[in-house]
């Protein structure tokens, strides 16, 4: 039985019971506890990270591994604590994408990713001294590209 | 706001469940061991605002703002052209396996 919720950007946006991502701490500064992930851009790897009970709030996604190969995500103890997340294993990694007019100006945001799991999903603080808040996605995945 | 004055091993205690202790101070430098239930998250102030800032930009995305046919990492190197969707074609759910992370031992005790 598919679940509809209401979006401002979609109309009616239809998915699958087990799609729901619960966020038990929301997004910092934004909340929302119940999200789904939806593909309205299919082959260009960006996905929209809605909120079901809230047809305003979305954000555009990408996987930060498909773009930065050599990205690494290391969470404070308090952290994994808080979230279960000791390890990584079988979590899905995104990143918030920053949506400009021209595609290569378009940033990411690699220091609070979102990691999601079992039907849960956290944005934790990655405490990579290099991991940027607004990392350029095409011209750093041409750089890295480059000197692989 | 409610303005308190500590020393050095004192404490503040929020709720009954969040303890603030003051650890040390040096010069202009205030050392704060905080701690609270697994379940409160604790940021430093200027990481939150600029994760809320990076959050909201993210949100103020209109349905069309996403390229429907993004530059390939060789366009966005070669220049400021729309290259064909070429791409992998990108999945519902990208099977992003997880980097190594640091064991929690090595992890900085302080965020």
């Amino acid at each position: 039985m598919p679940i509809s919720f209401q979006s401002i950007r979609f109309g009616t946006v239809e998915i699958r019971p087990e799609d729901v991502i619960e966020f038990p701490f929301g997004l910092i500064g934004l909340g929302g506890l119940r999200y789904a992930l939806i593909d309205r851009n299919p082959g260009t790897g960006f996905l929209w990270l809605h909120e079901i009970d809230n047809p305003a709030l979305a954000l555009p996604v990408v996987s930060p591994v498909r773009f930065f190969p050599d990205f690494v995500l290391e969470i404070a103890p308090e952290d994994q604590e808080r979230t279960g997340l000791h390890d990584l294993t079988g979590a899905q990694l995104y990143v918030t994408v920053r949506a400009t007019p021209d595609p290569l100006d378009i940033t990411v945001n690699l220091r609070a990713p979102l990691v999601i799991r079992d039907g849960r999903g956290y944005q934790v603080i990655n405490t990579r001294e290099d991991a940027p808040l607004q990392a350029p996605l095409f011209t750093l995945a041409a750089q890295s590209q480059i000197a692989s | 706001m409610l303005i308190l004055t500590r020393r050095p091993g004192e404490r503040v205690v929020i709720g009954d469940e969040i303890f603030v202790t003051v650890m040390s101070v040096s010069g202009h430098t205030v050392r704060l061991g905080i701690a609270a239930p697994a379940g409160v998250p604790i940021y430093r102030e200027e990481i939150w605002l600029a994760v809320k800032e990076e959050n909201r930009a993210a949100a103020a995305a209109t349905a069309d703002a996403l390229p429907s046919t993004p530059p390939t990492a060789d366009a966005a190197h070669s220049g400021r052209s729309q290259a064909p969707a070429s791409e992998a074609p990108a999945s519902e759910t990208p099977a992003s396996e997880a980097p190594a992370e640091r064991p929690a031992s090595e992890a900085p005790a302080e965020r």
